[in-house]
């Protein structure tokens, strides 16, 4: 069965790497000229003093050059592209054995569907975390001096770090895998996949992240910062209107400053990807359950 | 694995009251059969006759809503292993993945079943002259449905069952295929199972007849016990049992 699912998938599987390397290339060009902009501004001894408050020139240099790095529209459209990977590839995987009508070779002989289905969705699955784990890794390692200035807690930022990249690829694969054979057919239901995917992955992100955890406050005048760079509060403001690196500012009203930490990274990582690794292992479970249960 | 292994006595299927439903509507009901070891068995009905529904409740594709069906004695059990093995299964239009090669869809049927024989495999397409390098999409008609029986003979089941296997394939190709399919029963003494709703074909391949109309059993018996009794042509009794003249009778 192993045999068989390489052989089924190993074009998708191609596929992703391909993607991986061109990320990769693109990664490494821009990744490299960042590194040396980050010690040309001298940026490394001036975080280490004041957390950048201290030196607005270098920082707004390196901002103006690559700050489209973090915040341009590219990298809010770019939130789709997990949901992409999954639905593509978990779509076909059942829906085309029905479309094909090859489910009835598969499915008579000696392994039994459910089994069949399991072992394919434990190799499919191995094959994203890693797809997804070693984008991850590319884009952290590219965004590496960025983050140290604007931490990895923000919109935009955070969603392509850590673990969440993968978790969302793996939701819109169970999705898809689901879809695939409750409505038999490919590309119908990667639509059908993908669109839930989205909603929940924006409720998530705008409604539930924000309260992950309790926000702290803190008040206007506890500041230190000075101008230019200083006590704003959009992603490329550095330090935060808080005083630190990579806060997470949700509000600021009279003075009062609602924000999520810059150390709480990992946490909300944690939380995050649980959601939609328990959505993904709901929906490949419901698959493993109903193939094994209903007559196709 | 032969149907010696089963006493001889055991018919090689066995359907009992089987029947399946789709929502409110009956695909099939109370169909009760037997089937002797060794027998090529044709399976005639028009289309939504409950043909296909019956061969994938035999092989374990589908699970009866009621009844059962036995093989060999044993009774089956949809979905599982030891079910699945017992027989081999030819679908309609010979589904194969169309970018694997021959070699490719041996594998996987050496990778899928512990009773693979891959020489009885290979053997068979090289005989008819396909070469196991070659990719399915690039295979004839003729030639698919050849892989698709050489896959579910190599199987080793001892029950081979042929959902309208020459009905995508132009004439010559079917010939072919009819005659290969005599000639492995003949060879083997493989219990086949063979639907069609072309009936002509099937007069030359079968010594027993079922005939099947409106989700249920109209006719079945030994072919030629059959016509003595009704004294007319295979053709004229199919027809007669289908259009249900003659339940009555």
């Amino acid at each position: 069965m192993i045999w068989v699912s390489w052989r089924q998938h190993r074009s998708e599987a191609f596929g992703c790497l391909a993607v991986l390397i061109g990320l990769a290339i693109y990664a490494i060009l821009v990744g490299t000229s960042m590194r040396a902009a980050f010690g040309h501004d001298g940026l490394t001894p001036c975080l280490a003093r004041s957390q950048g408050a201290g030196c607005p020139t270098g920082v707004t240099a390196f901002m103006n050059e690559f700050g489209s790095e973090v915040n341009i529209a590219f990298w809010s459209v770019a939130l789709i592209v997990p949901g992409l990977i999954g639905v593509l590839v978990g779509a076909p995987l059942i829906a085309r054995e029905l479309e094909y009508g090859t489910w009835r070779l598969a499915w008579s002989q000696s392994v039994p569907r459910a089994r069949w289905l399991a072992v394919k969705l434990a190799m499919v699955t191995g094959g994203l975390i890693v797809l997804g784990a070693a984008m991850t890794a590319v884009i952290t390692w590219y965004r590496a001096p960025m983050d140290r200035l604007t931490g990895h807690l923000q919109h935009n930022i955070y969603d392509f770090e850590g673990l969440v990249p993968t978790a969302y690829i793996l939701c819109a694969f169970g999705f898809a895998v689901l879809a695939g054979l409750l409505i038999r057919r490919s590309i119908p239901a990667m639509i059908a996949a993908f669109i839930p995917w989205l909603a929940i992955r924006l409720v998530v992100e705008f409604v539930f992240r924000p309260h992950f955890m309790t926000p702290l406050t803190t008040s206007h005048t506890q500041l230190n910062c000075g101008p230019p760079n200083g006590c704003g509060w959009g992603i490329s403001s550095v330090p935060q209107i808080t005083g630190h690196i990579g806060d997470w500012v949700l509000s600021v009203q009279r003075g009062l400053i609602t924000y999520q930490p810059a150390d709480r990274f990992w946490s909300f990582q944690l939380i995050e990807a649980g959601i939609f690794v328990a959505l993904a292992a709901a929906s490949l479970g419901t698959a493993i359950w109903l193939l094994h249960r209903r007559a196709a | 694995m032969t149907q010696d292994d089963a006493g001889g006595t055991e018919p090689a299927l066995r359907t009992d009251r089987l029947g399946r439903r789709y929502g409110r509507v009956w695909g099939l009901r109370d169909c009760t059969l037997d089937v002797p070891a060794g027998a090529v068995a044709g399976l005639v009905g028009p289309n939504g006759a409950g043909k296909t529904t019956l061969l994938e409740m035999i092989i374990g594709l589908l699970e009866p809503t009621e009844g059962e069906v036995s093989i060999f004695g044993e009774t089956s059990r949809a979905y599982h292993a030891a079910t699945l093995a017992r027989v081999g299964y030819v679908a309609q239009d010979h589904p194969l993945y169309r970018d694997f090669s021959v070699a490719d869809m041996f594998h996987l049927g050496r990778a899928m079943n512990p009773t693979w024989d891959q020489g009885l495999a290979q053997e068979r397409v090289d005989a008819l002259g396909i070469p196991v390098k070659r990719k399915v999409k690039q295979l004839s008609g003729g030639q698919r449905a050849q892989v698709s029986l050489t896959m579910a003979l190599a199987k080793r089941a001892p029950l081979l069952v042929l959902d309208e296997p020459v009905s995508s394939l132009d004439p010559i190709a079917r010939q072919e295929f009819t005659r290969e399919v005599t000639a492995v029963a003949a060879e083997t003494g493989l219990t086949v199972i063979i639907s069609s709703h072309v009936v002509s074909e099937l007069e030359r391949l079968c010594d027993w007849l079922i005939v099947l109309s409106g989700g249920h059993v109209q006719l079945a018996g030994p072919t030629d016990d059959l016509i003595a009794q009704h004294r007319m042509g295979f053709e004229q009794l199919v027809m007669t049992y289908l259009s249900g003249e003659a339940v009555t009778r």
